[in-house]
């Protein structure tokens, strides 16, 4: 986390807490139960206060940030205040939105430049709940994403790319054109390998090169059906040429990091790369080069 | 698998699949066998279960909590009761210059008096329009030929606007015109008030010809097309076919013909039970041929879009939209509660309001049943009337013997006034009704598609309902 806001950087975060309401098997920053809620405000409206007016995009995130309820709500009015021109990230499980007044109050103080990414893990609930680690929780994302969605708020959905979940991604393209029509767009993302993604890996990981059939499939549903869809995290090299336009420049720039062999790939500009966080990189990297 | 509980649903046997479909159109292709294990609680496919509570066929709580969501999308497949009557037909006149075979809206010779709509009724049924609560209204210029009277279109295109300029609704104006008469001046109104033109375009000039009782109509067709479309564009000009029984050898043909017209959808329609087409004699066979003839085209289509053609057959792209999407249409004919009155209203030439096009057509055979009122009434006594209250018991096909158990409901409607007009009886018989047959038919052809071709054509019909 940086201790200064930089007006182009895509990484310009306002970390609310430690804690979270989910326990999700892949999590890449393990909740703590420590009461935070203070700490981080002090810091954040000092962040705020400080922030170029041109600053372009600012995340706020945790942990769950709505679970510092009304200080959340606070340093959203903060942030639209000071920054009146700036896009307001919000990343949240969603959940305390089925409480329809803080969907509500989102929209009152964040007004038209406010999107919220939200996690989906499945279409089904009980692998949702398996992998969010906590029992109910897909139902109250669920009706999370209907209030946000009525108050004209603009959702992202998240779909991070697991082994107990790359088995339904088809599905899963299906019942978000169904049931989740009104999302702005939707990512489908590759897994960071750390936290409790490396603990649970025999659980969870899976090769991109293993789920790459579904993934596409998936990909082809959502944009058939005019949704807009991307790609985070999987390195070019781990797609299809035909969906390299779907793939995007998803991770935070302070966490970027290419290998050696990248060195002589002519797309290393236009890819996402790997995870400086994570543990282990994926199978089968290797750099395009013009004969390719 | 655990404990759950059964959501409404019914299902269908096609090709040796289970085709399960919920309240709210969603569908599933299942085993089969399906049905009877979901009610014997003996699933033992662990994906085919996550699939039925996902998609709401079973819930794994005796009260889902995702009711709400199901409650907000159902709203959503029936959003178009949500704003009241949108399409406003004005039938100008019963004059015309064709002598069409199947004529539907008994047509009488360009010279006749006493059948054109006056000033005075224009500017009643203006005022009733704006009744409607609707934001988007359509008012649909209909005969006859109402391209016969063009101050009378004028007239009332006027009104509007200027009653407009105080409720600021969404107007769009349609001409639905034969294209024989399409002067200068008509076209310059149409082009100030974006008025799109709609016309009939039977296929190739031996089937047109032959259907619209003139050597050179066929002529005139494509050269009113053109002359609309220089002056107002290509996308305004839009063509509807009527399937004569001569028209039903010729699928190819017909579709090569919109094609070549630079048109890039057709809509595949079949006669209909009213005026003169009634004297059609055998419906039974003339329907088991459409069907035929249906299939054949949608073939056709389906391969010139493989080809890399983009051209859409209309009626499908309507109940695939049912089927396949969370959305609904605006279409009047396929719709619970049906689109009589709660989609469209008919002011006629005759100074009464119809509860549809066939409803005004059945008027020229001497059965007033489904006119409402006159135009000179007030706006709650026509559409709150007796007679609409009446309809309102059996509009619905959630509601009707032979219908509320089809599996197939969702993308269909209910339809009391063809109902009256063929059987006699507003409710229907669905054993022995032409429309269901139709209509069972076409939807069931579509779902046989999506099982046996599914890869092949969804591509094409994701691109139609873009």
């Amino acid at each position: 986390m940086k201790e200064k806001f930089e007006i182009d950087s895509n990484s310009n975060v306002l970390f609310v807490t430690d804690q979270c309401n989910n326990r999700c098997i892949m999590c890449c920053q393990p909740p703590k139960r420590k009461d935070d809620f203070d700490y981080y405000y002090k810091k954040n409206v000092a962040l705020v206060k400080s922030a170029p007016k041109e600053t372009k995009t600012v995340c706020i995130t945790g942990g769950e940030p709505t679970l510092s309820g009304d200080r959340f709500i606070e340093l959203v009015r903060l942030v639209r205040n000071e920054l009146p021109d700036t896009e307001i990230q919000i990343l949240s499980n969603g959940r305390l939105f089925a409480n329809h007044t803080l969907a509500q109050l989102l929209k009152e103080v964040g007004g038209e430049k406010v999107f919220v990414g939200v996690p989906l893990h499945s279409d089904y609930a009980g692998d949702h709940d398996k992998i969010a680690g906590s029992k109910g929780a897909f139902n109250e994302t669920m009706l999370g994403l209907y209030n946000l969605a009525e108050e004209g708020v603009a959702v992202e959905l998240r779909v991070v790319i697991c082994k107990m979940n790359y088995q339904r991604m088809p599905q899963m393209a299906d019942y978000i054109f169904k049931n989740l029509y009104f999302v702005s767009w939707v990512a489908l993302m590759g897994m960071e390998d750390t936290g409790y993604a490396t603990k649970n890996a025999n659980h969870i990981w899976i090769e991109p090169v293993d789920y790459s059939n579904q993934l596409c499939k998936a990909v082809d549903l959502l944009d058939g059906w005019g949704i807009p869809v991307a790609i985070f995290n999987i390195p070019l090299c781990l797609l299809p040429q035909d969906y390299h336009h779907f793939a995007a420049q998803s991770i935070s720039d302070w966490k970027t990091r290419y290998l050696d062999i990248c060195d002589g790939c002519i797309l290393k500009d236009k890819c996402c790369g790997l995870f400086s966080t994570s543990k282990k990189t994926y199978q089968g990297l290797k750099p395009y080069t013009p004969s390719f | 698998m655990k404990n759950y509980t059964l959501l409404p649903f019914n299902f269908t046997r096609l090709l040796g699949k289970e085709v399960l479909v919920n309240e709210l159109g969603d569908m599933l292709i299942t085993p089969i066998g399906t049905a009877n294990k979901i009610v014997e609680h003996s699933i033992n496919n662990e994906e085919l279960y996550k699939s039925l509570v996902a998609n709401f066929f079973i819930s794994e709580e005796l009260l889902p909590s995702l009711l709400d969501i199901y409650a907000s999308r159902l709203r959503l497949k029936k959003s178009f009761l949500d704003d009241r009557t949108a399409l406003h037909i004005f039938v100008l006149t019963l004059r015309c210059n064709q002598n069409c075979i199947y004529c539907q809206a008994s047509s009488r010779e360009e010279g006749s008096k006493h059948c054109s709509m006056t000033y005075k009724m224009m500017e009643q049924s203006v005022h009733l329009m704006f009744r409607s609560h609707s934001p988007s209204l359509t008012m649909e210029f209909q005969g006859g030929e109402p391209s016969l009277e063009p101050t009378l279109i004028k007239y009332g295109i006027e009104l509007a606007e200027e009653i407009n300029q105080k409720e600021c609704r969404d107007i769009s104006y349609v001409l639905c015109t034969n294209c024989r008469n399409l002067t200068d001046d008509l076209l310059e109104l149409c082009k100030r008030y974006h008025v799109l033109i709609s016309t009939s375009l039977d296929g190739p000039s031996y089937i047109h010809n032959k259907n619209r009782g003139r050597e050179d109509s066929y002529e005139k067709t494509i050269a009113g097309i053109q002359k609309a479309r220089m002056i107002l564009g290509d996308e305004a000009v839009s063509a509807l076919m009527t399937t004569s029984e001569l028209a039903l050898d010729y699928p190819k043909e017909i579709v090569d013909e919109y094609v070549q017209d630079g048109f890039t959808d057709i809509f595949l329609r079949a006669l209909n039970p009213y005026g003169l087409a009634s004297e059609n004699e055998n419906w039974e066979y003339y329907n088991e041929r459409f069907v035929a003839f249906y299939k054949a085209a949608l073939d056709y289509i389906i391969y010139l879009n493989k080809q890399g053609t983009f051209f859409r057959e209309v009626y499908a792209s309507i109940i695939l939209r049912k089927m396949l999407t969370p959305y609904t249409t605006g279409f009047v004919d396929l719709q619970s509660p049906a689109g009589t009155v709660n989609s469209v209203l008919i002011y006629n030439y005759d100074g009464y309001v119809y509860a549809s096009d066939e409803s005004r057509m059945l008027a020229e055979n001497g059965d007033y049943t489904f006119r409402l009122g006159k135009i000179s009434d007030k706006y709650e006594d026509i559409v709150y009337g007796e007679k609409v209250r009446n309809m309102g018991k059996i509009w619905a096909n959630e509601a009707l013997a032979g219908c509320s158990d089809c599996p197939v409901k969702a993308y269909c409607g209910a339809d009391p006034v063809r109902h009256h007009s063929t059987q006699g009886d507003m409710y229907g018989f669905r054993p022995s009704s032409f429309v269901c047959k139709k209509n069972k038919a076409i939807i069931e052809y579509l779902i046989s598609l999506l099982i046996e071709r599914g890869d092949e054509v969804m591509p094409i019909f994701r691109s139609w309902l873009r």
